[in-house]
């Protein structure tokens, strides 16, 4: 017994780590096999991101509460986009590597995890070629909080994938779950102030916006980039409440249901 | 020095309620030479085996053991059609926290005997290839206990003496495990005999005494 109980911490990180790193290695291999190859995984979303923004400031040129037409689009699509995509990506993540569990090493939150981590490098990919065209449109701008900024970037990549964690783990019981979850989430395309501001909109019928998280997280996200944007009717509280409690709720589930995970 | 079962619960969820496969058992699983598990279609082999292997936990009650254990070797278990024998074999030998990649992966190939074709897509290999590959991965990694799912019956004679072979080298320092329908497999591999009936475990010390219980 003595063998295998006096593994040590740090030997088990390590361990750990090498199959964080090997699945790392295989997602890419499996996902970007073909000729395309890595550069489809940032390039297609980013196609999408640039060219709903630029078509917007085409079809309106101008200016949103301040804020140029073109990166007031572009600050809502990066954080939709930073949720509805992997959203769904991660989730599968539980199912998609069930033949791995065989090897006892292989846990399913490190698929989820690496499965986050290969998404949020891809969109971290697509930020930098954003900045690049915004650098080559020629319409650069001060940043007023940056802090704020990253802030909000990163507790939005917890939220989403906790939400991700609840939804692979809801689809390996209920696969109707995985059915049902795209009607939900694709209105959430046009209800996140992703094209319009928040400010558009009469204040009586605020709290039809305001329950969900991810308005907060883009129109935070404008006013951290334009301080005269303001943030009136959001709050960082809210985002950050809702986080912690999606966080801490997917910790606990995922704790009651992993042995589960592996044979389902 | 045994695998010892304490109080083993073990369903799966179905339609018509949870189907029990075992209730409550107890049972010291001796290692000291291979063992072969038989038992009917559905009687619970594959789920005792992977439960061994930890890649299932019981409902309830503990598996302890001191000894290490490969993970359960089937046809196909942790192999990616898309990728190519050798970032397959990278993959399980990562995994397995193997310090010498290079050297490995050459062992791999020699003892897999499939040449060039190690560097193209696992898709291509025939079954009785991929079984060689699983295999030649599993048997250059140093366990105290190989599991073995009729991984070694596709191959063909030639390659089933080489495994039998490289079993015996490590037979004195490990033990083996194997889960098959075949006969003149198991009394090939094995000396001892585990049969699973009714969710109940029987060990027979004589293999040909074990068959002879399972044939009735």
């Amino acid at each position: 017994m003595s063998d295998l109980v006096n593994v040590s911490f740090r030997a088990q990180l390590k361990v750990w780590k090498n199959v964080c790193f090997a699945l790392f290695l295989r997602e890419l291999r499996a996902q970007f096999s073909d000729r395309l190859g890595l550069a489809w995984g940032f390039l297609e979303p980013f196609a999408f991101i640039f060219g709903l923004s630029y078509m917007r400031s085409l079809i309106r040129d101008g200016d949103a509460h301040g804020i140029p037409i073109f990166i007031f689009m572009l600050i809502g699509m990066v954080t939709i986009q930073s949720f509805l995509q992997p959203f769904t990506k991660i989730a599968s993540a539980f199912s998609k590597s069930k033949p791995l569990y065989a090897f006892r090493q292989v846990q399913p939150v490190s698929a989820l995890l690496v499965a986050a981590f290969v998404e949020y490098t891809i969109k971290i990919i697509v930020i930098l070629l954003a900045l690049l065209t915004i650098y080559l449109l020629g319409v650069t701008f001060p940043v007023h909080d940056p802090l704020l900024l990253f802030l909000l970037f990163h507790l939005l990549w917890i939220m989403t994938i906790s939400m991700s964690c609840i939804l692979g783990i809801a689809s390996s019981y209920l696969p109707e779950v995985k059915k049902i979850v795209g009607v939900f989430t694709r209105p959430l395309f046009f209800i996140s102030c992703v094209f319009f501001s928040l400010q558009d909109i009469p204040v009586e019928y605020w709290h039809w916006f305001t329950w969900n998280p991810l308005v907060h997280f883009i129109e935070l996200g404008r006013y951290a980039c334009f301080e005269s944007y303001g943030d009136r009717g959001v709050s960082l509280q809210y985002a950050f409440e809702f986080t912690l409690v999606v966080f801490f709720f997917a910790v606990s589930l995922y704790h009651l249901t992993w042995k589960g995970l592996l044979s389902r | 020095m045994t695998i010892r079962l304490i109080n083993l619960t073990k369903s799966y969820p179905s339609r018509l309620g949870p189907q029990y496969i075992f209730r409550n058992l107890n049972f010291d699983f001796p290692t000291e030479n291979n063992v072969a598990i038989l038992g009917k279609n559905g009687a619970g082999k594959s789920t005792l085996f992977r439960m061994l292997a930890k890649s299932e936990y019981p409902d309830k009650g503990q598996i302890y053991t001191n000894k290490s254990m490969s993970w359960p070797v089937a046809l196909a278990t942790g192999v990616h059609p898309q990728m190519t024998g050798r970032e397959n074999a990278r993959f399980i030998a990562r995994i397995n926290d193997v310090r010498d990649l290079p050297k490995y992966e050459e062992a791999v190939q020699d003892f897999a005997e499939i040449g060039k074709r190690f560097d193209l897509p696992v898709k291509t290999y025939s079954s009785g290839m991929r079984a060689r590959l699983v295999f030649a991965c599993c048997i250059n990694i140093h366990f105290d206990i190989y599991l073995i799912d009729e991984a070694t019956s596709v191959g063909d004679p030639k390659f089933r003496r080489k495994a039998r072979e490289a079993l015996e080298v490590k037979a004195k320092e490990a033990g083996l495990i194997m889960v098959s329908h075949e006969m003149d497999q198991v009394r090939e591999f094995c000396t001892s005999a585990i049969i699973i009936e009714d969710g109940q475990l029987n060990y027979y010390g004589d293999l040909e005494e074990g068959i002879a219980a399972y044939m009735e």
